[in-house]
């Protein structure tokens, strides 16, 4: 049971960064009241941080613990992590440490979504176009201000590489995944961030 | 001829025909026992194996379907959360709601609960018949999903609630009225609420007072536009036996074999036998069937209240249990069992045949057993009874046996055995009738010498019986053959009682002495005795093995005979009549008394005629001497030799009783040697001689200073007569480890040899008649010897005698003493 709990407090640092960095963007766009010099950090660059955290805090992850693990031998990663006592894919290492984020209340979503998901894919319009987007153009993510209702949002798509060859393996052999072709390096998805705008 | 009798009074015994069939039964009955077990054991175990691995297999595959079925409902029902209608309809309710302050909102909350629960018409047909409303009953209904897709019957029927909430718990839209208003504080609506964020949420079996029956639900959030945020529930609710029986129920196999479906704490979900909603019986039970990867196992129990021990297979619904794990925290197991009974029956039907098969291998052993046995031992019997027969020489006819294998060998070499004893007893009795023949001469020939000799002789046995007695003593004793078995020597032999307690003792003594002992006849102790000592009646009589019989006197001895095997040594007595020896025996030894008092007549007079002649030289020195002083010295040497002629005297009438009566004083060996050896020059005359001394101081001794000078004057008397006057005669003294040492060194013709080691023999003498009595040097030897000490002669033939006397200081403690 160790290595889950090692998960765990990694995804909670990984949410603690996450929440500090929206909480001192928010803070500098909306509550900076008190000094009107500071001008506040546009959304671009508020999800190009929380990109960086993101990106840094799965690849620490995938290095660090998981793939030490595995050659040490000690334990492993699996999709059924819970059943068979392993740690979390890094992919759903992610996903976890974004629920945990939107759990948090402070309004940051982030996920991963592919156009040839095994679970999550495109839901809207944005989302399909930003995947199609980034995989052509990989080196800058598709934005876009969305609305549900009355309220609006920025989102960010940003793409998602084969890193590793473990990243290939699984989802060229995985039995829900719809395409079995990847090659490394190559964009299997992307890491959606949405960020409110209304107060 | 006593073979049947031992045949008889032998015990009971297996014969060898039972221990064939006993043989054959064992070594076909093992392997049949190890077989049967081994089969019954092996069997088990490949069928638990084998069950087991289907049994998981099974359960695996009833969980994939279980899965299926739960993730295909999951999607429907998502479906109906991601409709936009419902997406638009709850965010226009979030933005209408998210506007109100916090007590309009609950003001609009309690007023529309109040419309629910008091059934008002207006608001139960905008819930139940509203555009959602209708959009949920074709959902139930199934006519809002592709065409090529047909909803399950059962599903539809076991749906006993479907409704949606929006972000309050707040009841927009439900196909029938058993919903409740408000849901936010029920568990299944917060955990799909998720604070917002939205997640699947499998409530676990409840039993709903309502329905009357367990059901299950199903709750998944409405996410808005973007998936931004949850804004609402679809909620449905499920009659747990109705939709999940379809799917574990057809699973049947045998009478008894089913799976079903169990939470991680062993609550029945669905089962073919159990009612919906019990518990495992068995605790026990529940954390080996609840593993979190596919497994079999042998249990205690089988979870139907059986206690045998049963094989179940289960496995995880892998999907629903992620759900499932994050809603309640428990997981869906299937759980795969057949009873123990039918389970386990072809084992039993296994070994049940083997068991039949056993009992009739076992009878086939026993009568093949007996068959051949009786094959086997039918002629072997043939065979003792031919070689009884053999035993006893009454083989009249032919060995006929005829098997084909190594019995008829057997019986051939039997035949031909019995042929070359016929050959070989045949020369045997020949034989035996040679030797009785030899042995009869040998015995008649013994006899005739025996009866030849003679001198009577007797055999006796180890009882003194007399067994057999020569002519000789026939005749001598009057005696007639012996018509008895066993008659006793002193039957025979008129003997005085302590005749035949001497005979009585060493018989005995020749019986019981050791093998070893047996060389030789047994002997008196011999002792030595000095002839002039007194002899003792009783050692005269027992050392002559004599027997007085009437007026003969006869001499008998012992010998030791080999006895028949089995009966011990004979004892044989030879007598021999000595009558007529005795007699002259008795004449020899009076005449060697009558000898010997001539020679000690001799030996007095040599002994006298030393001081005698001392004497007589100091007469005529005292007739022709004129000075006074030295007629009282000769005088006084006249009487000092006549108290030596007394001493003499005294000793020849009694050595050691003499000796003993004089008192020991200190004694000056010096002066004793010089008084020796003046009277030595007198008697024997000493003019020739060249005597050199040399005394050294010696300590005092304790003795009797006449028997010491007697020892110095015997001794150098010899050398002087040796010398015949002439010559160096040599006397020194010392001390030397506690003794003295007194060495007289003559210059005369020396000891032959021969005569060296006899000199000290009573009447050895190498002088002539007259001259010596042979008693000088014994006479010194013991005195020497009594006072502890003793004399060393050393003598080269034509180099002169030398002779050392040895004398302790202080002397013995208790000088020997002479019995005699």
């Amino acid at each position: 049971m160790m290595p889950p709990k090692r998960s765990q407090r990694a995804v909670w640092l990984d949410v603690l960064a996450v929440v500090m960095i929206v909480a001192g963007s928010w803070t500098l766009s909306h509550g900076g009241k008190s000094d009107e010099s500071v001008a506040p950090i546009p959304a671009e660059k508020v999800a190009d941080l929380l990109h960086a955290v993101i990106e840094a805090d799965r690849t620490i992850y995938t290095t660090h613990v998981v793939e030490r693990m595995q050659e040490k031998g000690i334990t492993f990663a699996a999709e059924h992590w819970e059943q068979r006592n392993a740690l979390p894919l890094p992919a759903q290492f992610l996903k976890l440490a974004g629920r945990l984020a939107a759990e948090s209340g402070i309004g940051i979503r982030y996920g991963l979504i592919s156009l040839w998901p095994i679970r999550s894919g495109p839901t809207t319009e944005f989302e399909r176009k930003g995947l199609e987007a980034v995989r052509t153009h990989p080196e800058r993510p598709a934005t876009s201000v969305v609305t549900s209702g009355r309220k609006r949002y920025f989102q960010a798509i940003y793409a998602d590489r084969a890193v590793s060859k473990a990243c290939v393996s699984c989802h060229n052999t995985h039995l829900l995944s719809p395409k079995r072709d990847f090659q490394l390096n190559d964009v299997m998805g992307g890491i959606v961030i949405t960020i409110p705008l209304d107060n | 001829m006593d073979r049947p009798d031992n045949q008889q009074n032998r015990p009971a015994r297996w014969g060898l025909k039972g221990k064939l069939i006993l043989a054959m039964l064992l070594v076909g009955v093992f392997p049949l026992l190890i077989g049967l077990v081994m089969a019954f054991l092996q069997g088990s175990q490949e069928i638990r194996e084998v069950n087991g691995a289907s049994f998981e297999a099974l359960a695996t595959e009833t969980a994939r379907k279980l899965d299926l079925v739960l993730s295909d409902e999951i999607a429907r029902t998502s479906r109906i959360a991601n409709d936009p209608l419902i997406v638009r309809a709850l965010e226009d309710r979030r933005d209408r709601v998210q506007v109100l302050s916090e007590p309009a909102r609950q003001t609009l909350t309690k007023k529309s609960a109040g419309q629910w629960e008091a059934r008002d018409p207006a608001f139960v047909k905008a819930v139940t018949e509203g555009r959602l409303a209708s959009l949920l009953r074709q959902y139930y209904t199934g006519s809002e999903l592709e065409t090529e897709q047909s909803l399950p019957i059962a599903i539809r029927a076991a749906t006993r609630s479907l409704y949606v909430t929006d972000l309050t718990g707040g009841l927009i839209a439900s196909i029938n009225t058993a919903a409740p208003y408000h849901s936010a504080d029920s568990p299944w609506w917060q955990g799909a609420f998720n604070k917002g964020v939205g997640k699947p949420y499998v409530e676990n079996l409840a039993f709903d007072d309502k329905l009357g029956v367990y059901t299950f639900t199903v709750s998944l959030p409405v996410m808005d536009g973007i998936r931004y945020q949850a804004i609402g529930v679809v909620h449905r609710v499920y009659d747990a036996k109705e939709f999940l029986a379809p799917t574990t129920h057809p699973i049947r196999f045998g009478k008894t074999g089913h799976a079903m479906l169990i939470d991680s704490d062993g609550t029945v979900l669905s089962c073919p036998i159990l009612p919906t909603g019990v518990r495992l019986a068995d605790p026990d039970l529940i954390p080996l069937v609840t593993q979190p990867q596919p497994g079999w196992v042998k249990a205690p129990s089988d979870g139907h209240g059986g206690r045998d021990t049963s094989i179940i297979g289960f496995a995880t619904l892998p999907e629903t249990s992620r759900i499932t794990r994050g809603s309640t925290g428990r997981l869906w197991h299937t759980f795969v069992w057949q009873s123990s009974d039918e389970l386990f029956a072809p084992v039993k039907h296994l070994l049940t045949w083997i068991s039949v098969f056993g009992l009739i291998a076992v009878g086939l052993l026993v009568s093949l057993g007996y068959v051949a046995a009786v094959r086997i031992v039918t002629p072997i019997r043939r065979l003792q009874e031919i070689a009884r027969l053999i035993g006893r020489g009454a083989l009249r006819e032919p060995i006929h046996i005829k098997t084909g294998d190594e019995i008829e060998d057997l019986a051939d070499e039997i035949a031909r055995m019995n042929a070359q004893l016929e050959v070989a007893f045949a020369g045997l009795t020949d034989q035996v009738e040679l030797k009785t023949q030899e042995v009869q001469y040998l015995q008649k020939s013994t006899d005739q010498i025996l009866d030849g000799v003679p001198t009577p002789i007797i055999m006796l046995d180890q009882g003194m019986g007399v067994q057999y007695i020569n002519r000789a003593s026939r005749d001598t004793f009057s005696l007639k053959d012996l018509d008895r078995n066993s008659v006793g020597l002193f039957e025979l032999l008129p003997l005085d009682d302590p005749s035949r307690e001497r005979l009585r003792e060493e018989f005995d003594a020749l019986v019981n002495e050791p093998d070893h002992e047996r060389d030789g006849m047994p002997s008196l102790p011999r002792e030595l005795r000095d002839p002039l000592a007194p002899q003792r009646a009783s050692v005269t009589d027992s050392a002559r093995k004599e027997l007085h019989i009437g007026l003969r006197v006869y001499r008998y001895e012992w010998f030791q005979s080999t006895g028949r095997p089995g009966e011990g040594q004979r004892i044989g007595l030879v007598l021999r009549d000595t009558t007529d020896e005795s007699r002259l025996q008795d004449q020899l030894i009076q005449a060697e008394k009558l000898g010997s008092l001539g020679v000690l007549s001799a030996g007095i007079g040599h002994e006298l005629n030393n001081p005698l002649f001392g004497i007589l030289g100091l007469g005529e020195a005292i007739q022709d001497e004129t000075d006074l002083d030295q007629v009282r010295s000769y005088a006084r040497d006249i009487v000092q030799h006549g108290k030596r002629m007394a001493t003499t005297i005294r000793d020849f009438t009694g050595l050691a009783r003499a000796e003993g009566m004089d008192r020991q004083v200190q004694v000056d060996i010096n002066e004793q040697l010089d008084q020796a050896l003046k009277l030595a020059q007198l008697a024997h005359g000493g003019a020739g001689l060249n005597v050199q001394t040399k005394y050294q101081p010696l300590p005092k001794t304790h003795a009797v200073p006449e028997e010491l000078r007697q020892v110095f004057l015997n001794i150098i008397a010899n050398s002087v007569q040796a010398m015949q006057g002439k010559g160096l005669l040599s006397l020194f003294t010392e001390a030397k480890e506690g003794m003295v040492v007194v060495t007289i060194r003559d210059s005369g013709p020396g000891i032959p040899k021969p005569y060296l080691q006899k000199i000290f023999d009573p009447f050895f003498t190498t002088k002539g008649q007259g001259s010596g009595t042979g008693l000088g040097l014994t006479v010194a030897n013991r005195i020497i010897t009594k006072y502890g000490g003793h004399i060393q002669m050393e003598s080269e033939e034509g180099h002169g005698t030398l002779c050392r006397i040895m004398i302790p200081v202080h002397g013995p403690s208790h000088p020997r003493g002479e019995s005699a």
